[in-house]
């Protein structure tokens, strides 16, 4: 089978319920529609737009910068702050959003504390504080670490060497970033910021909670309360024109950025600090280690001993090997998916592989729960053209959900990995008569082999964390740690769900902090 | 190892074990541990396995519609009877026939379609701020339009659907016209946007940010017996007012949670077991007793912290009204703007 028709086959499994999906909104009663875009569409935009935006430059502050000064400056305990920074991506976004609601509440902590020992500064304390940039923050920071690592990788590979010329050229650490750093990591960035945005816009439980209506939201009003999936399908169809909108957009732009640079080998070039500097960059790179990852968690921690008598070990240990086990194998086929198509984009050249392996990431951007509908309306539609009934609650189809919605999280540090090494390499190859397999096992495998492994731990880390579509189509009696959480924290007892979403951070924590370790490793800077 | 095997089962047939008869499939929306409770009462008594699949209503319905005949689902159970209203309106149900299994219940809870049965019931009432709110000023649903309320009123989003089956209760009682007038004037009374859960709004009250707010009576016990002490406090800051009780009203708007046979049932006769088990005194008596719900029996008293709410009439509405006049309801949310 010729490398084209192969990689044509997966897509077309991986995106037949899109496709499905845009193919059923053909024909359909717009009524809805026109009443949602009469009445609401608007300004559920704008949210949209708004929370976006602020998300996206937070994410971008908290990602960014302490990337470049752990990436270039030399520190104490900097290793230490380098795993830090990455933890928070272990907590899920709607975790974040109902544990510092819980925090900042009337009845949580701070308040009842500031209350209690300082009641003349308490009116200054007692807000709402369910707000929409409040929203933002919660949610860049867990999501920065996309962006952080994203930029940990670029800015290391990318290292002493250009900044050593232009520290020689008389340009300033700022100038060099800007001018130099910043425009060289344009991809990473983006691809990074990709995801971040791409998760603002399918988050359903935060924005419920804080009462924000996105796009989202206006899927989910015309599912749950208007009752018409129809509606709500013509919506994911437009939210999935948007994001490929946008997508398009910044892959034609940044074509003209398309740099290939010798990887870093030296870290001699790194630049010394003053004491003053280095005081800030401690509080840069502690900021959103504490807040995204420290203070939630050590609340979780104590929500889970104030509950642990109450809690049943053996079905915990069922949830946490279920959801295990689940991660395990859909990242493995995500992975093995998204090597393959970034090994063909490069020694193929062919716009249609290069088309498929960009199309497959659109899906990350719908929320589950649509994704998941989809596919229950494939799989319909295959059993009554076949006659044939097929199980929708079996974990096959679990895991095609999970693999079809997290494709762009697997290719995106692929692609980056991928694109950065130059062409010359295949080329030798090839004169030297190898094969393609060979050129793929003896040079891209090794060469990418860091990616890969991160690709497959940020895979892991979200799956463990997904909730809609197992909610839709897991089988009887299954559970897995997110739906325990979400089960007893939409019945409002955040501190009954805390065991659960502790095990969710524990997991990511561990995979998280290994994954550093290997970035570090093969980009030479710890 | 065991648990490899039986999820190795799951990849292929969707199920851990080979079917066999003694089994009972449920479609849920209701995942409380008392639940699972039930079933496992359900299971030690009559040896039938409960099978069940936990998720929103909406989801369920639509797993069940394109699986249709083929589908496993042999009981659906939601938390809101407008969801139960849907799925016979989706033709989703068959009727249970066997009117033994509604003995002892009160008869203005039935289905008079004969679909669904009740299980327990919620009541959507008004809680006011202790400090700042006599309890004379409060009346009825209808009176929170009133100026006096201005930018006092807290409650969560429209989107919530026990919001929607309260409006849909007005739509059946008042019109559709003066409902959205209604609607309107409470909009214009809000203390903030709608946010948050059930919960939030008591605290809110605690906090000073509203003065009243419209909540399930289910959340106020779960505030009462946390284990926070501040949210206990927040709970003893208001005060519980059922209303529309005086002479001539037409009593508190209610919302049942309720199980129904599934049209393509495989395993019909377990499935009619376990409504009968359910609707039990013993069962009842578990539901009371572990959560702040109303039994669906009269003789079953509810859980203490309920009890001291005292009783209350109940709106007699035919409560598949609150599903039939669901769109109109998220219309009139929309029209007056609540969020």
């Amino acid at each position: 089978m010729s490398v084209k028709s192969l990689t044509l086959i997966i897509s077309v499994i991986l995106i037949c319920p899109l496709i499905y999906l845009i193919y059923s909104v053909f024909g359909l009663n717009l009524d809805n529609f026109i009443y949602l875009w009469n009445n609401l569409l608007l300004n559920y935009s704008f949210n949209t737009l708004y929370l976006v935006i602020l998300t996206s430059i937070f994410s971008l502050i908290l990602g960014v910068i302490p990337a470049w000064f752990i990436s270039t400056s030399d520190f104490k305990a900097k290793p230490l702050f380098d795993i830090f920074l990455f933890l928070p991506l272990a907590i899920p976004s709607y975790i974040i959003a109902f544990t510092y609601s819980d925090i900042l509440s009337y009845t949580g902590p701070l308040q009842s504390l500031i209350r209690k020992s300082y009641p003349s500064i308490y009116p200054y304390f007692n807000h709402d504080y369910l707000q929409i940039e409040i929203l933002s923050v919660l949610m860049a920071l867990v999501l920065y670490p996309y962006i952080y690592t994203a930029c940990r990788i670029s800015f290391s590979l990318i290292g002493s060497n250009y900044i050593k010329i232009a520290r020689n050229l008389g340009m300033s650490q700022l100038k060099t970033f800007f001018k130099i750093i910043i425009p060289i990591s344009r991809v990473s960035i983006f691809s990074g910021l990709f995801l971040v945005i791409m998760e603002v816009l399918n988050e359903y439980g935060a924005v419920k909670y804080f009462g924000v209506n996105t796009f989202t939201s206006g899927i989910f009003r015309s599912w749950y309360s208007m009752e018409d999936v129809n509606t709500a399908s013509i919506l994911a169809v437009c939210l999935l024109i948007i994001v490929s909108f946008f997508f398009i957009l910044e892959r034609y732009s940044s074509s003209r950025y398309n740099y290939n640079y010798k990887p870093n080998d030296d870290t001699s070039g790194n630049y010394s600090l003053s004491k003053s500097s280095k005081g800030l960059i401690y509080f840069i790179c502690l900021i959103p280690f504490l807040l995204g990852f420290f203070i939630p968690v050590i609340y979780i921690l104590r929500n889970t001993i104030d509950t642990f008598a109450s809690v049943d070990l053996n079905e915990l240990s069922t949830l946490s090997f279920n959801s295990f086990f689940l991660a395990l194998i859909s990242s493995f086929i995500i992975l093995i998916i998204a090597i393959l198509f970034q090994f063909f984009k490069k020694i193929s050249k062919s716009k249609t592989i290069f088309f498929f392996s960009e199309i497959v990431s659109l899906t990350y951007a719908l929320p589950g729960a649509v994704i998941a509908l989809s596919l229950i309306l494939i799989i319909s539609a295959f059993s009554n053209i076949f006659g044939i009934s097929i199980m929708f609650g079996s974990l096959t189809v679990l895991v095609y959900a999970y693999v079809m919605r997290y494709m762009a999280v697997g290719i995106s540090p692929l692609k980056s990995s991928f694109e950065k090494h130059p062409e010359s390499f295949d080329q030798t190859g090839r004169n030297l008569g190898m094969t393609n397999y060979k050129i793929f096992s003896k040079i891209h495998l090794p060469i990418n082999k860091t990616s890969i492994l991160i690709a497959f731990i940020l895979c892991f880390v979200d799956i463990i964390k997904e909730l809609p579509i197992t909610l839709i189509l897991r089988p009887f009696n299954f559970d897995t740690l997110a739906v325990k959480t979400y089960e007893y924290a939409i019945e409002e007892m955040i501190a009954k769900s805390s065991i659960y979403s502790l095990v969710i951070i524990l997991f990511g924590t561990v995979l998280l902090i290994f994954l550093r370790k290997i970035i570090n490793k093969s980009i030479n800077v710890s | 190892m065991k648990k490899i095997v039986s999820l190795l089962f799951l990849f292929i047939i969707g199920c851990s074990e080979i079917q066999d008869e003694m089994i009972v499939n449920i479609y849920s929306q209701r995942h409380y541990d008392v639940d699972q409770l039930q079933y496992d009462n359900f299971e030690k008594e009559t040896g039938i396995k409960v099978n069940v699949l936990k998720s929103n209503a909406d989801e369920l319905l639509q797993r069940m519609k394109n699986e249709g005949e083929s589908s496993p689902a042999d009981l659906f159970i939601t938390v809101d009877v407008g969801k139960l209203w849907q799925a016979s309106d989706m033709g989703l149900l068959q009727k249970y026939k066997d009117n033994s299994l509604t003995d002892g219940i009160t008869e203005s809870l039935l289905d008079k379609n004969g679909y669904w049965v009740p299980i327990t019931y919620r009541s959507r009432i008004i809680v006011y701020s202790n400090e700042r709110v006599q309890e004379n000023e409060l009346t009825t649903y209808e009176g929170l339009a009133d100026s006096k309320w201005k930018g006092r009123i807290l409650v969560r989003s429209s989107s919530n659907s026990y919001n929607q089956a309260l409006l849909s209760s007005l739509v059946a009682n008042l019109g559709e016209e003066d409902t959205q007038s209604w609607t309107n004037a409470l909009v214009s009374n809000f203390a903030r946007d709608p946010k948050g859960n059930d919960r939030d709004q008591v605290k809110a009250i605690a906090a000073g940010q509203g003065d009243i707010a419209i909540v399930n009576s289910y959340y106020i016990g779960l505030l009462l017996s946390s284990e926070n002490e501040e949210e206990i406090n927040a709970g003893k800051a208001i005060s519980v007012f059922f209303p529309n009780q005086a002479e001539g009203e037409r009593g508190s708007h209610i919302n049942v949670s309720g199980i129904a046979l599934a049209k393509n049932s495989p395993n019909k006769s377990n499935a009619l077991k376990l409504i009968k088990y359910l609707t039990s005194d013993d069962a009842q008596k578990t539901y009371v007793n572990n959560t702040f719900e109303y039994s669906v029996k009269p003789n079953i008293e509810p859980n203490q912290i309920v009890k001291g709410w005292g009783s209350f009439k109940i709106d007699p509405l035919d409560l598949n009204m609150l599903g039939q006049k669901r769109k109109t309801a998220v219309s009139i949310f929309d029209t007056a703007g609540w969020k």
